[in-house]
């Protein structure tokens, strides 16, 4: 019984550590990807994260979408612009919270870093960009970002994230939000095309 | 007098028996008998549409008029179900586990207002 027990305890060791190892493998990865296509002045660093440095990045990368929604929120008068950007704060939120969920789970805490102060740092001029703007021109920006900020993040998820996935939730979960992501460049692409008429 | 009373009766009952045969004929003159068994009219059939991975499923569903179609989101994210031609009636936002039951009465094009790109059809048969 002791010997299964231990055995029992190497088990459990050995997956957790995999679990962490895999999780802290397609965040890092998430997070270069993020980086190489949304912050190209970071394309020539190469992270090297820990866990809660990798939860903090995946987190900062939804907030930032959702700082740019309310920057819409508060400048644009276009309807179909702020139902979009009320759609954005929803659904990643949602997803923020579905990663905290399993962040809580893998026993991960979000801790900053510089490559998540790199993102803020980067996103903070794509805000001043916004917020100088007015009008058609706004929304124009607003979407134009969209739709290129959620291309870059489903091709990285799709080509990267997902086939590097062993642990069976996570790539569950990075499935799930493909989808999503994919309904929002569609939704974006509409009004792109909608405003460029 | 006898012979008087025997026609009059005669003359009664055969009127009764014109009168009776003439409730029970149709406008057209052509007697209709009452059916014998009710024929019960067919139950409405339940029909249910998955919300999931930001689709609808079945995206074309086929029903009877009368029939109810039971939306069910299983996405992480809120949805709705919202006439698409000419938004005559929409679900509140459904969030995730929660369902809501539409009463087909007539083909209709559907679509998540909360993401347009989420599209479906019901053909009513």
């Amino acid at each position: 019984m002791i010997y299964s027990n231990l055995s029992g305890n190497q088990i459990f060791k050995n997956k957790t550590m995999k679990l962490n190892k895999t999780f802290q493998t397609v965040c890092a990865g998430s997070a270069l990807l993020v980086i190489l296509f949304v912050s190209p002045a970071f394309s020539q660093t190469n992270p090297k994260l820990s866990d809660a440095e990798v939860a903090s990045v995946a987190v900062v990368a939804n907030q930032i979408d959702i700082s740019y929604a309310e920057i819409a929120k508060k400048k644009s008068k276009d309807t179909e612009v702020l139902k979009f950007a009320q759609t954005m704060i929803n659904d990643h939120n949602a997803v923020i919270g579905q990663a905290a969920v399993l962040a809580k789970k893998l026993g991960v805490t979000p801790k900053d870093n510089a490559v998540s102060q790199g993102l803020l740092k980067d996103a903070e001029k794509t805000k001043k960009a916004l917020r100088s703007k007015s009008g058609n021109a706004f929304n124009k920006a607003y979407v134009d970002n969209e739709v290129a900020y959620h291309k870059a993040v489903i091709a990285a998820v799709e080509g990267l994230l997902i086939p590097e996935t062993d642990n069976a939730e996570l790539k569950e979960l990075l499935q799930n939000v493909v989808p999503a992501l994919k309904a929002h460049l569609g939704h974006a692409e509409m009004l792109q095309k909608n405003i460029n008429k | 007098m006898k012979i008087q009373r025997v026609v009059f009766k005669k003359v009664v009952c055969l009127l009764l028996v014109l009168v009776t045969l003439g409730s029970c004929s149709s406008p057209s003159g052509e007697t209709t008998p009452a059916p014998d068994i009710a024929i019960e009219e067919p139950k409405p059939a339940m029909h249910s549409v998955e919300i999931t991975q930001m689709k609808f499923f079945p995206a074309e569903l086929k029903v009877k008029k009368g029939d109810k179609v039971v939306f069910v989101n299983h996405d992480l994210v809120t949805h709705d179900v919202t006439e698409e031609t000419k938004k005559t009636w929409s679900s509140s936002p459904l969030a995730t586990d929660q369902t809501w039951v539409l009463i087909t009465t007539e083909n209709t094009n559907y679509f998540c207002s909360i993401h347009p790109v989420m599209k479906g059809k019901i053909i009513v048969e």
